[in-house]
């Protein structure tokens, strides 16, 4: 237990300087920067005009929908690389004996379940942006 | 046969009650006065052959309980005793059953009225052929339930009510003494049955019990639990106060129970327990002293009283002061054979007045009355045949030569008797019991006949619609009246050789056990006869039973009830007769005395300060805190509040925010973690 | 430390061992490809075949119900009770698509989708509870649980629906986040990922309390599964915001899944540790009793109900749970079993409650039910009768199993606490029954719910009202699961 906790002691020391620092500099320019506001220097900054608009505005969810879709294959397609590096070890043999090794069969019923999926998004018009 | 009187009330109130709605009112008022009339009529069947024909004993009807030690039966005991109470209330009760048939005629509830009668008449019953103590409570208990639904038979009255309640917490204190005392019984005896305690209670003189570290004379004890049970039954001294408002009830509920039966079952108890009361003379002087001051209370308050029946009612808590100081002194016989002749002549002094007051349509106040004779001819001669027989009314002619019987009415043989055993007796009381009972006397005639006066002479002050409508009541009503009448007239003189007078010894035939005054007493007695200075040597065998002691006590002894009495009737007669406007005079003056008596020596407003608002006031405490607060608040409600509070609470947490959702689950993970890390941090 | 050899992967074999899941697998792309290149107004196809499926798998689950066996090199499990759990579970989900029908019709929701997503669903269950290796834990939990986020926002159009789906997305992947922190720490205390061979090392080990924190984060992961508290802050939000169906499945088979995966966790490799991990399932379990007796009383929305229902009967589940022996296993799976059938025949009821206006889900909606429905107010009565534990309904036993194990692996308060939480619960089961009996009548529900409806109706009111006397199987079955878990 004491071990334990004196594993993580270099962390709460390093918490405890963190919290120091940032206090320090958050603290500071209360105390020595000047302070003159004027309804200028407080309006949002907008290249020169007020702003038309809140910035926080909705965003067409076939944007999301793009990013998602994207982010869904891009990591899949990322599961690819350390298949591929570590191939020879996982494919065992040569002809029928390498088809049926497990390495591959595996990827191979992955890569048919993402395309399932595949077919599924694009039947849906999922691709589509109209 | 026994059972046949005891049982066929009970069944008539349970086909009038159960059944009544289905049978009509018409007939049960028909089973019910039919059962009882076959009752009564074998009553005195019974108490022909058990007075005169001694054939006393028990019947078992069967066994009740049975627990340890303890074990109880129901039994029929048949000897004189309780004959004579058979006698007095299936007779009373049948006629008041048939005399209800006319008076509660236009009642919407008649069956139940008459279940109710015949339940009382089965509870007394039970009361009076009880074998043992645990019956005689039952019958004790049945009689007061029964007491209560018929006070408070007109329910929407709220004062019926309030009376029915009054008379059975009062009697609930007399009855906790009476527990106690059959509890005291049994701890003492080791059994409940008469028999056997009566056998054993010699062996117990002397004994003492022990409570809370002082020791008491067991008999003592005992009986005088016993007599408090007895007092709140007989509505005595101090225990008196529901007797008058039990006159809410109808009026021949007040005949039956209040005057002629249930009341003296207090006194029948005493009689009963004589053997045990015998052996227990501080008890016995209480009884003498609590009778004696009752007879004189009473006659006191019912002086004034301006409702008929209250007057009555004051009337037999008197008598019964009478009956209970006959009893202190031994006289058992005499107690009860006022009790016998006094239920005739109450009775009809009740119904009678319920006559009255039937005619006058519902009216007790006696100054709305007055001259009534003219209209109600025959309620008139009854009634005075009651005042007459109440009383005491009779010519001593045995005085005047031995050959000559007594003549007079029935009040005449027994209050008289009364008077004198109690001046014959060598008790601590019995002077005091006398010249109470003198006193009492003289007011009873007083108050009687100012009742008479009142009701029927002088000019009447009644509403002139009322009295256009007044006349004697029906045939059913004045039949019972006329029998009871006839009892109040020869009640006393036919039996006073057998209750009282020589043929007593075979008569009461061991029922009463006491026959011989006790040895030590009859000493002193004999003292008192020699101070007479007359015709003691001839009676001088060291022995003499209080009656003969009660016969030899002087002339103006015997005389003097009989001059009271006159002197009575001459004030009644003045004030209410000669000079009507008196009364009211006297009362503007003598303020302090006549409001002191009228208002019944502020008995009711001082137990209201000291029992009854108290009361109320933990009542309250233990309703609103004890249980509003405590019990329910810790309880039921309490428990189902904080249910509630606890599901507010919980469904507060719901807040539909995830951060908060995502909150508690972090903060259960840390503290399951810091947990861990306390509780395996020791053992690592 | 004995060592532990794990069987290599033959993949014949091992094929033969998940061949309900392959099917399960492959039939769900199968049913997705039908209905996509179908029109929409056919999804009823897609549909009935996803309900046949999922029987005829729940059919050779039985059949080929026989020995534990490992396979894919020791990380799924294939016994009794797996078995059990997953005839509770594809029974649940068959159920559950039958039940989904009317209502999906009605409120225009009828799509293909819905039945694969419960097709997947169930896979995910069936995964988890044949896990045997905290990597293949993960996979089946996840599997699952990302099929349930999508469903609980099936109804996109409306605000509740996407609201609950949102929330049981961000708080579920939170506890997935908890539930693989304590996966690695695990593995990093024990060095491996196999039950198997866990089981050993925590045996043979010492006591660590990193391993006890691990166990504590993969506890909570899972508790979450089963709404316990104080991992339950989703379920009434998510089961008052889901469309109805979907809350009945919710209700059902997924807990069915996830106590049986704590089981399968806690009973076998980590039995050793019992000591540790009963405190946290004791704490756990009383809570929810508490919490779910007390919460639902305050509810008026009936789905809300169910939702602090389900709380307060998992945790009584729990209290099997804790007791750590087979007849805690035993009388867990009995629990569940019952409280999946009675569960469906209250969602049976639910959603009937449908008006000319639209569904209604408020409870002073069921006034005078037994006046308007005679038989459906005498079914809920039943159900809420046997959810309130009242002999001799289902209920009462399996309360009574769970609550008699407790008490002879020595956790009398538990029980104790169990019971007075009833008491406190029957209030608003009682409730229920009052309204529909005792309560003017409220506006008549719409006729016709359809026969299948009818028929589960009958069936779960059947089985509840005669478990007294049909019972038996069932509790001999789970004792065998029960024997095989533990040994």
């Amino acid at each position: 237990m004491q071990e334990l906790l004196l594993d993580y002691l270099p962390i709460l020391i390093f918490i405890g300087i963190a919290i120091v620092i940032g206090g320090v500099l958050l603290g500071l320019p209360f105390v020595l920067a000047p302070n003159n506001p004027d309804p200028e220097k407080l309006s949002a900054y907008e290249c020169g005009f007020n702003a038309f608009d809140d910035a926080r505005m909705k965003f067409d969810v076939r944007f999301y929908l793009v990013a998602i879709l994207f982010i869904i294959f891009d990591l899949e397609v990322a599961f690819l690389f350390p298949w591929a590096v570590a191939f020879d070890r996982l494919v065992e043999g040569s002809g029928w004996q390498a088809l049926t090794s497990l390495g591959l069969l595996s990827m191979f019923t992955f890569l048919i379940v993402l395309t399932v999926g595949f077919i599924y998004e694009w039947k849906k018009g999922a691709l589509e942006w109209e | 046969m026994a059972q046949i009187i005891v049982f066929l009330p009970l069944l008539g109130a349970l086909i009038a009650g159960l059944f009544g709605r289905a049978i009509g009112e018409r007939s049960s008022e028909v089973i019910t006065s039919s059962f009882l009339v076959v009752s009564a009529l074998l009553s005195c069947v019974v108490l022909y052959n058990v007075g005169f024909g001694h054939e006393t004993g028990t019947i078992q009807v069967l066994r009740w309980m049975e627990s340890g030690d303890l074990s109880i039966d129901w039994a029929l005991r048949i000897d004189t005793l309780t004959a004579v109470m058979l006698v007095v209330v299936t007779g009373v009760s049948s006629l008041v059953h048939i005399y209800s048939i006319g008076y509660m005629h236009d009642d919407p509830h008649r069956s139940r009225f008459f279940a109710y009668l015949s339940l009382f008449t089965f509870a007394m019953l039970m009361l009076v052929t009880s074998d043992n103590f645990v019956q005689l409570f039952f019958g004790w208990e049945g009689v007061g339930l029964a007491s209560y639904l018929l006070i408070g038979f007109w329910y929407k009255k709220e004062t019926a009510n309030a009376a029915a309640m009054k008379a059975f917490i009062v009697n609930r204190v007399g009855d906790f003494g009476f527990a106690l005392g059959i509890a005291a019984i049994y701890f003492t005896f080791g059994t409940l049955n008469y028999d056997e305690v009566f056998a054993a209670a010699p062996e117990m003189v002397g004994h003492s019990m022990s409570f809370l570290g002082a020791d008491f004379d067991t008999l003592t004890v005992i009986c005088l639990l016993l007599f408090m049970g007895a007092m709140g039954k007989s509505a005595q001294f101090l225990l008196h106060t529901w007797l008058p408002d039990a006159m809410e009830g109808p009026t021949p509920v007040s005949a039956l129970i209040h005057a002629a039966t249930m009341v003296t079952a207090g006194v029948f108890l005493v009689c009963r327990a004589a053997p045990l009361f015998e052996l227990a003379p501080v008890a016995l002087g209480f009884v003498t002293f609590i009778g004696a001051t009752t007879a004189f209370f009473a006659a006191t308050v019912g002086l004034f009283q301006n409702d008929i029946k209250r007057v009555i009612a004051y009337s037999t808590c008197s008598q019964l002061g009478y009956m209970f100081f006959a009893a202190g002194v031994s006289a058992y016989q005499v107690a009860m054979f006022h009790l016998f002749t006094h239920a005739f002549f109450k009775a009809l002094l009740f119904l009678g007045a319920g006559a009255v007051i039937h005619a006058m349509h519902h009216e007790q106040d006696m100054r709305k009355m007055g001259g009534l004779y003219k209209m109600l001819p025959m309620t008139w001669i009854l009634m005075l045949v009651g005042t007459l027989a109440l009383t005491g009314v009779g010519l001593p002619l045995h005085l005047i030569s031995d050959a000559l019987p007594n003549l007079g009415f029935a009040g005449f043989f027994s209050k008289d008797a009364a008077i004198e055993v109690a001046f014959a007796s060598p008790g601590t009381f019995g002077p005091y019991a006398f010249w109470m009972a003198i006193i009492a006397a003289a007011m009873t005639s007083f108050y009687s006949f100012r009742v008479l006066f009142m009701t029927f002479h002088g000019q009447t002050r009644a509403d002139e619609k009322v009295l256009s409508h007044a006349h004697d009541a029906p045939a059913v009503m004045m039949v019972p009246l006329i029998a009871l009448a006839v009892g109040a007239i020869f009640a006393g003189g036919l039996f006073a050789n057998s209750f009282i007078g020589d043929g007593q010894e075979a008569f009461w035939n061991g029922s009463i056990l006491p026959i011989e005054i006790h040895e030590a007493v009859a000493d002193d007695g004999h003292a008192v006869a020699d101070s007479d200075g007359e015709e003691a040597a001839a009676h001088d065998d060291g022995a003499m039973s209080i009656l003969e002691a009660a016969h030899h006590v002087p002339l103006w002894v015997k005389l003097s009830p009989l001059v009271v009495t006159l002197f009575g009737f001459l004030v009644a007669w003045y004030y209410y007769i000669s000079k009507p406007h008196l009364p009211a005079q006297m009362a503007a003056r003598n303020g302090l005395i006549y409001s002191f008596f009228y208002n019944k020596w502020y008995f009711d407003e001082l137990y209201d300060i000291l029992f009854v608002k108290p009361a109320q006031r933990i009542g309250r405490f233990l309703w609103k805190v004890g249980d509003g607060k405590i019990i329910d608040g810790f309880g039921p409600d309490g428990v189902s509040a904080r249910v509630l509070d606890i599901t507010r609470n919980v469904v507060r947490l719901q807040s539909g925010y995830l951060y908060h959702y995502a909150f508690a689950m972090l903060l259960g993970i840390a503290a399951l973690v810091t947990w861990f890390m306390f509780s395996q941090g020791g053992g690592q | 430390m004995e060592t532990v050899t794990l069987p290599a992967i033959d993949i014949a074999r091992d094929m033969g061992l998940i061949a309900p899941e392959i099917t399960m697998a492959v039939a769900a792309m199968a049913l997705l490809m039908l209905g996509v290149f179908q029109s929409d107004a056919r999804s009823r196809l897609v549909s009935n075949l996803s309900a046949v499926l999922l029987v005829a798998v729940a059919a050779f689950v039985v059949m080929t119900t026989g020995e534990p066996k490992l396979a894919f090199g020791g990380s799924f499990k294939v016994d009794a009770f797996a078995s059990f759990a997953k005839v509770l579970v594809l029974c649940g989900s068959a159920l559950a698509i039958l039940m989904s029908r009317g209502f999906l019709h009605h409120e225009k929701l009828e799509r293909f989708e819905f039945p694969v997503l419960i097709v997947l669903a169930t896979l995910g269950m069936m995964m988890m509870i044949s896990a045997n290796d905290l990597i293949s834990l993960y996979m089946g939990i996840e599997l699952q649980s990302l099929a349930l986020y999508v469903l609980a926002s099936f109804n996109r159009n409306s605000a509740r629906s996407t609201e609950a789906g949102l929330k049981y997305f961000v708080l579920g992947a939170l506890s997935s986040g908890m539930l693989l922190y304590g996966c690695s720490l695990i593995y990093g205390f024990t060095g491996t990922t196999n039950f198997e061979v866990l089981g050993t090392v925590v045996t043979g080990g010492e006591m660590n309390i990193g391993l006890i924190f691990g166990v504590t984060f993969l506890i909570a992961g899972l508790a979450f599964k089963v709404s316990a508290v104080p991992f339950h802050m989703w379920t009434p939000d998510v089961y008052e915001g889901s469309p109805t169906p979907v809350t009945a499945f919710f209700a059902a088979a997924p807990k069915v899944a996830a106590l049986a995966l704590f089981m399968r966790v806690l009973g076998d490799p980590l039995l050793p540790l019992i000591h540790e991990w009963r405190q946290i399932i004791f704490f756990i379990s009383v809570a929810s009793m508490v919490l779910g007796a007390f919460a639902a009383i305050g509810q008026n929305n009936i789905k809300r109900l169910m939702a602090y229902s389900t709380i307060g009967h998992m945790g009584y589940a729990l209290v099997g749970l804790a007791a750590g022996t087979v007849a805690g296993v035993q009388s867990v799976l009995v629990y569940l079993a019952i409280y999946l059938v009675t569960n469906v025949g209250v969602f049976v009821c639910i959603l009937s409650m449908r008006r000319k206006e639209g569904m209604v889900e408020e409870i002073s909606d069921l006034s005078g039910l037994s006046r308007t429905r005679p038989m459906m107010a005498f079914a809920l009565a039943i159900f809420m009768f046997s959810l309130a534990g009242i002999p001799p309904l289902a209920g009462f036993f399996g309360k009574f199993l769970v609550f008699f194990a407790a008490v002879d692996a020595g956790l009398w308060q538990l029980a104790v606490i169990g019971l007075l939480a009833s008491v406190v619960s029957a209030f608003y089961y009682l409730r229920i029954i009052k309204v529909m009996y005792f309560d003017e009548p409220a506006p008549v529900f719409e006729r016709g719910i359809g026969t299948e409806m009818r028929l589960i109706l009958t069936g779960s009111a059947a089985l509840v009202l005669l478990f007294a006397v049909f019972g038996g199987p069932i509790i001999s079955m789970a004792q065998h699961a029960a024997v095989s878990l533990m040994g």
